[in-house]
């Protein structure tokens, strides 16, 4: 069931009656329990095995890891849990990946192997839950966490439907307490929780799907090369149309959650604002960032072990992110991507940091170099003022929008065609996209990089209280009319084939 | 009440007084209802194929067949209502691929062949655009099926809920924006030209039918389409290849016992002659009958079809749609001899309401 649609709404009406009746607190959490099934099956029924699967699983394997003293043992019932939920992801996500690069490897040294082509359903959402119970048992393991004594809840916690397909990526702290207290949405949560279901259903339905979608489906989906205005307008639509949708249904599910009394993690900071790489980390899907953050990165050793090992772990935790978004090299190159400029700014950061620490000894010992301070007063602006910033900003979101060609190109021609196009290498392009197709996706980013700007250091709550009431209400109104205008879309978010 | 409530208040009041307007003012606009022949209503219609019959059969094709054929006055004459399942501006190949693939479907078939969409190559729009049809079939959640049904709850009472016509998409594509040089938006009808109804049927509205500005405007879509479609003849090579998928897919639904039926619905004026230039008859039409050895109905060989005018060159008027249809099904089943179990007998075709065709 997606959020866009008449059957949520109904679903959800029903839902919220249910949810608010005079019922005891455990019978409340066994609807929510159910609805969530019910949400899930509507999909495709056969696939919540899996998530039963992995709920019961996890649940019993965390109480024996949480039990046992000895570290073998305990080594191999995470194995065994690792083994399943990873087992279940890389079939259902990178059977027919896999099986396509052994076909070609062979192929190349000479074997001919032909393989039946394998008719794989990718199970919705089955990146999402699975990063859900892994870190559940992570943290058992890693004794960070005690296992939930409540199948309920912990069953709950994993399927709780508003993040189950498209996140945000919760762990046991998020949602587990909040589950042990009798929880009702007061007026203020119930309205504000609207509001943010509004925004959510706006961007995905109005933006994204409407304003955006038709200009990078044309770009990225004809076989030749287009004019670079053509090529930068379609990957500006999807730069737009890829955060509109995803952020779309995480501003969503965390209203929806919040119309029932839960308080999910926020999932978008503006990403579009970010200066530099490290800080977009830290503003899109903040919760699979961080998930990779403690369950890889730090593992792995972080930068705990020197200057090589950590450019090298980063590079590794850029690489398997990108590769959990799909199964294709065109991610892996994403995230490579997003891994190399994310070392480059570290050896920038380490490089700069050393710099000035040099002058600034330098100057203490009164052997400044005055050509290097006449240099500096020569830039025509500072770096670390709001214009400085602004550029950076700019060529943050410049880079990240090249790495996007990557994410939505079919393949690595397709993405290097759309490259070439964009810089214009490619002479003699096509003109595919119309005024009004160039006006929507002109204005559109304008509106977005300025709302982001605008809200870098912000959040929607202080905004909420800072604008007077009736202009809240004409803001809201606004996308509700929006959207009623653009009337049912039952478009999937792009985010559930992940 | 606290700030956020009194906003809440005054959204759902600006929110139902826009609605409310936004109501009346599209039904004052006198453009019929119409329901949106969106891919659910394509899939709960797909549903049906299994009880089909010669008196019952399933229609492929383009629009022709959607506005010729009149669904009521079929269900009048015979008692049962074909299964409608063309799709306005595609090539019906896809559909028939799909319905020979169905090893459940074993019923007859009535495939309209416009023929610049018929033939229109694999990859290329119109035969796209079906493909994704019969792709979505199969992928048809519960929760999809669920959302359709309640939709049809509503459409019925509320005219703005008509995605094709009065949506964002298309009044955003009613701003009077200069085109770029060099690309082309697609044909624009007029809100005016069509309405579609709950079983698929496709109707010229009132003021189509009387408007002979709205019809030129829809002649000069077709002008247009014609100014953007590829010229170049299509090589014989894949004239042959289509013809080949046809019958292989004509030779399967036949075998399992099912039945096909070719069909030229009429156009008329300078599209009827831009389509025999383009298309040859005997090089298309007879061919494709003697390759499938399949019968056909063209409607230039029956006088009693060919005597109807097309206000736009391309589609009957619904009055004509009538008569066409009384005056197509004894056609048919003396074209096939189907066991189709006629009611009523057709009463003398009415006078068409153009002038005769030249």
């Amino acid at each position: 069931m997606v959020f866009n649609s008449y059957s949520f709404a109904l679903f959800f009406v029903l839902l919220l009656v249910l949810h608010n009746l005079p019922l005891p607190w455990k019978a409340k959490k066994i609807n929510l329990l159910l609805a969530s099934y019910l949400f899930y099956a509507l999909w495709n029924p056969p696939f919540i095995l899996l998530l039963w699967i992995s709920t019961v699983v996890d649940f019993y394997m965390a109480r024996l890891i949480a039990r046992e003293q000895r570290s073998a043992p305990r080594k191999l019932l995470l194995t065994v849990s690792l083994l399943l939920n990873l087992g279940m992801l890389s079939y259902f996500k990178y059977g027919g990946f896999l099986l396509e690069n052994f076909t070609a490897l062979l192929s190349a040294m000479g074997i001919a192997f032909h393989a039946a082509q394998p008719d794989i359903i990718l199970p919705v959402g089955i990146s999402f839950y699975t990063f859900v119970t892994l870190s559940y048992t992570l943290d058992v393991y890693r004794r960070k966490a005690e296992p939930e004594p409540s199948f309920l809840n912990f069953a709950l916690f994993v399927t709780f439907f508003p993040h189950l397909v498209a996140g945000p990526i919760v762990r046991p702290e998020d949602l587990i307490p909040q589950f042990k207290e009798p929880h009702r949405a007061t007026t203020q949560q119930m309205t504000w929780g609207l509001f943010l279901l509004s925004l959510g259903l706006f961007m995905k339905v109005v933006v994204a799907d409407t304003l955006l979608a038709d200009s990078a489906d044309t770009v990225f989906g004809v076989p030749f090369p287009v004019q670079p205005l053509d090529a930068w307008m379609g990957v500006m639509a999807f730069s737009g149309q890829i955060f509109c949708d995803f952020a779309g249904y995480s501003t969503c599910a965390i209203g929806i959650s919040l119309c029932l009394g839960f308080v999910l993690p926020d999932n978008f900071r503006y990403p579009y604002a970010s200066i530099g790489f490290s800080d977009f980390w830290r503003r899109w899907h903040i919760t699979l960032s961080t998930w990779l953050r403690d369950y890889l990165y730090i593992p792995l050793g972080g930068n705990r072990k020197g200057a090589a090992r950590t450019y090298i772990n980063l590079m590794i935790t850029m690489l398997l992110g990108g590769l959990w978004h799909g199964a294709s090299w065109n991610f892996v190159i994403w995230g490579g991507l997003h891994g190399i400029f994310l070392c480059a700014e570290r050896l920038i950061r380490d490089w700069s940091g050393k710099r000035q620490r040099n002058f600034a000894e330098q100057n203490r010992s009164g052997q400044v170099l005055t050509g290097t301070v006449a240099q500096a007063s020569m830039l025509p602006v500072s770096w670390n003022g709001k214009l400085g910033n602004f550029g950076l900003a700019l060529l943050t979101l410049f880079l990240v929008d090249i790495t996007w060609v990557f994410f939505r190109a079919p393949d690595f021609g397709s993405a290097m065609r759309i490259l070439l196009s964009m810089f214009g290498v490619i002479p003699n392009g096509a003109a595919l996209l119309t005024s009004l197709d160039i006006l929507k996706v002109s204005s559109v980013t304008v509106i977005l990089m300025a709302c982001h700007w605008a809200m870098r250091n912000s959040s929607l709550v202080k905004l909420g209280a800072r604008l007077p009431w009736w202009l809240l209400s004409l803001v809201w109104a606004g996308m509700l009319i929006l959207l009623i205008l653009t009337q049912k879309s039952s478009n999937s978010f792009i985010y559930f084939q992940f | 009440m606290t700030p956020l409530l009194k906003s809440s208040l005054l959204t759902l009041a600006l929110v139902l007084t826009f609605v409310v307007g936004w109501e009346l003012y599209w039904r004052s606009q006198n453009l019929g209802l119409s329901y949106n022949d969106d891919e659910s209503l394509w899939a709960h219609t797909r549903k049906e194929i299994y009880r089909s019959s010669p008196s019952r059969p399933v229609i492929i094709g383009s629009s022709r067949v959607k506005f010729d054929l009149d669904l009521a006055t079929w269900e009048a004459t015979t008692g049962e209502k074909p299964i409608q399942l063309a799709l306005a501006g595609t090539a019906p190949r896809p559909l028939l691929t799909d319905l020979a693939n169905d090893p459940k479907f074993k019923g007859t078939l009535i495939i309209g062949v416009t023929e610049v969409l018929f033939f229109a190559p694999d990859g290329s729009f119109p035969e796209r655009e079906a493909t994704k049809r019969v792709n979505f079939y199969p992928k048809w959640s519960l929760s999809q099926q669920i959302s359709f049904h309640i939709n049809r709850v509503l459409e019925p009472w509320l005219y703005f809920l008509d995605e094709e016509r009065l949506a964002l998409r298309p009044l955003l594509t009613d701003l009077p924006i200069p085109p770029r040089p060099g690309t082309w938006g697609g044909p624009k009808f007029p809100k005016e030209f069509s309405i579609i109804q709950s079983d698929r049927q496709e109707v010229m509205t009132d003021a189509m039918v009387a408007d002979t500005a709205i019809q030129h405007q829809v002649q000069a879509v077709w002008v247009d389409i014609g100014a953007h479609s590829p010229k170049q003849t299509m090589p014989d090579a894949m004239v042959t290849g289509i013809m080949n998928s046809v019958k292989k897919s004509v030779d399967q639904i036949r075998a399992r016992g099912g039945q096909v039926v070719f069909v030229r619905m009429p156009s008329d004026g300078p599209f009827y002659e831009a389509e025999k230039m383009s298309h040859p008859r005997e090089k298309y039409w007879d061919r494709l009958l003697a390759h499938t050895r399949t019968p056909g109905i063209y409607f230039a060989d029956y006088p009693a079809l060919s005597k109807y005018r097309c206000p736009e060159w391309s589609h009957l008027a619904p009055k004509d749609a009538v008569t066409f249809t009384q005056d197509f099904i004894p056609i048919l089943k003396q074209k096939t001899g189907w066991p189709i179990t006629i009611r009523s007998t057709p009463k003398p075709a009415l006078t068409a309401s153009l002038p005769p065709h030249p």
